[in-house]
C-alpha cells in the first residue's frame, strides 16, 4: 500500500506565470506518454508478473512516477495560479478554463481525456517488458519537445530532471527483461508465457 | 547496410530479442547535489538533451 | 511562492530530497541487482541518514510524513502545513 511523504521529489518553484506552456506541459499528466500513463501502466501489469525482483521493479518505478505526476501537476498549477482574464483570453488558455477553472484535470495537450486506452497491460512478461521501455523513450522523447519550447530556468531544472528519470527507468525495465530472459529457454523465448501457460507442450 | 559479423555473440544474444547491457556499480557521483540536479547518481546513465531546431 | 520558508528549512527540506532521491536509486537498482553487496550498504547508510533527516525536520518544522507525526502538539501540523505543490518544494 501507499504512504504520502509531503514534499515534491524535485523542487517546483516557478514564479512566472505562463498559459500557454502550461497547456503543453500538461500533456505529461493526462496524456498518452505521461506520468499518470507510466504510473498505471506499471502498477497495472506488477500483479500477473511471476518473478519476484521485476514485480518489484513494477511496483518501485509506477510508485515513483506518482511522484511525477505530482510534480507535473505541480507546474501547471504554478504556471497558470495568477492568470488574468485577458491571459487566459489571449492564451488559448480560455478552453481549458471554460471546463475546469483552474484546475487540473488529466488531458493531453491536444485535449484528449487521459484513458487506459494509452497503455497495455497484456499478461506476457517478455510483452509488458517491451511496452514499459517504449513507454520511457515516449515520456523522454516527449520531455526533449518540451525542452524545444522552455527557455526560463524554473521550467527547465524539474523538466530535466524528469528526462533523467526515463533514461534510467529504461535501463531498469532493459534489466528486468535480461531477467525475464535468463528465466526462459535461450533457444525459442517465445514458446509460452511464464504468466499463464502452466505446461509447455 | 552493415552485417556485423559477431559470430561469437550469437550464442549468448539469440535473435528476435532485445538486450539492454548490464549496468554495473562502477560510478557514482560524489557530489550529491549535483546527481539530484542531473537526476541520476549514476554519471554512466546521465545522457542530456542538446537538440535545436535551426530551421529560420 | 509560499515565501514562508526560512532559508535553513529550505536547505534541510532540500538535503532532505537528496538523500531520499538516493535512496529511490539505489531501491531500483538493488531491484535488478538484488544481491549487490556494495549497494545494499549504500542504500542502508543513505536510508538511516534520511530517517535522522526526517525526525529532525519535523521536530523543528512538522510532519513531512504520518510516520513522524507528533500527537503531543497542540495542532494537526499535518494538515496545516502548507502543500507542496505551493512552491516550498
Amino acid at each position: 500500500m501507499w504512504n504520502y511523504e509531503k514534499r515534491l521529489q524535485f523542487p517546483v518553484k516557478i514564479t512566472q506565470p505562463n498559459a500557454k506552456l502550461a497547456q503543453v506541459i500538461i500533456s505529461q499528466f493526462g496524456g498518452p506518454d505521461g506520468e499518470l500513463a507510466a504510473s498505471m501502466r506499471y502498477l497495472s501489469q506488477r500483479y500477473t508478473m511471476p518473478y519476484n525482483e521485476v514485480a518489484g521493479l513494477l511496483t518501485d518505478i509506477g510508485t515513483e512516477e506518482l511522484a511525477h505526476m505530482e510534480m507535473i501537476s505541480a507546474i501547471v498549477y504554478q504556471l497558470t495560479k495568477n492568470l488574468s482574464m485577458e491571459e487566459i483570453e489571449a492564451s488559448g488558455f480560455d478552453k481549458y478554463y471554460v471546463d475546469h477553472t483552474l484546475g487540473l484535470w488529466p488531458q493531453s495537450a491536444g485535449g484528449v481525456p487521459f484513458n487506459a486506452c494509452v497503455f497495455q497491460s497484456k499478461g506476457d512478461a517478455i510483452t509488458d517488458l517491451v511496452e514499459d521501455m517504449a513507454a520511457e523513450q515516449k515520456a523522454r522523447s516527449t520531455y526533449d519537445n518540451i525542452l524545444r519550447l522552455v527557455h526560463d530556468q524554473e521550467v527547465c531544472d524539474p523538466i530535466r530532471f524528469l528526462r533523467a528519470r526515463e533514461i534510467v527507468h529504461f535501463q531498469r525495465f532493459g534489466e528486468g527483461l535480461r531477467i525475464v530472459q535468463d528465466k526462459l529457454d535461450s533457444k525459442n523465448f517465445y514458446a509460452f508465457n511464464p504468466e499463464f501457460d502452466r505446461c509447455k507442450e | 547496410m552493415q552485417d556485423y559479423n559477431f559470430n561469437e555473440y550469437f550464442d549468448r544474444f539469440p535473435l528476435a530479442m532485445a538486450y539492454v547491457p548490464w549496468q554495473h556499480l562502477t560510478q557514482i557521483y560524489e557530489d550529491l547535489d549535483k546527481a539530484y540536479c542531473t537526476g541520476t547518481i549514476f554519471p554512466e546513465l546521465t545522457k542530456p538533451f542538446t537538440g535545436r531546431r535551426c530551421v529560420k | 511562492m509560499s515565501g514562508r520558508m526560512n532559508s535553513e528549512q529550505e536547505n534541510m527540506l532540500r538535503n532532505i530530497g537528496i538523500v531520499d532521491f538516493v535512496t529511490v536509486e539505489m531501491t531500483e537498482y538493488l531491484d535488478t541487482h538484488p544481491f549487490d553487496r556494495e549497494a545494499m550498504e549504500y542504500f542502508n547508510h543513505y536510508m538511516r541518514m534520511k530517517n535522522q533527516m526526517m525526525r529532525d525536520y519535523a521536530a523543528k518544522y512538522g510532519p513531512l510524513s504520518l510516520s513522524v507525526a507528533d500527537t503531543c502538539s497542540k495542532e494537526w501540523k499535518w494538515a496545516l502545513q502548507p502543500m507542496p505543490w505551493e512552491g516550498g518544494c
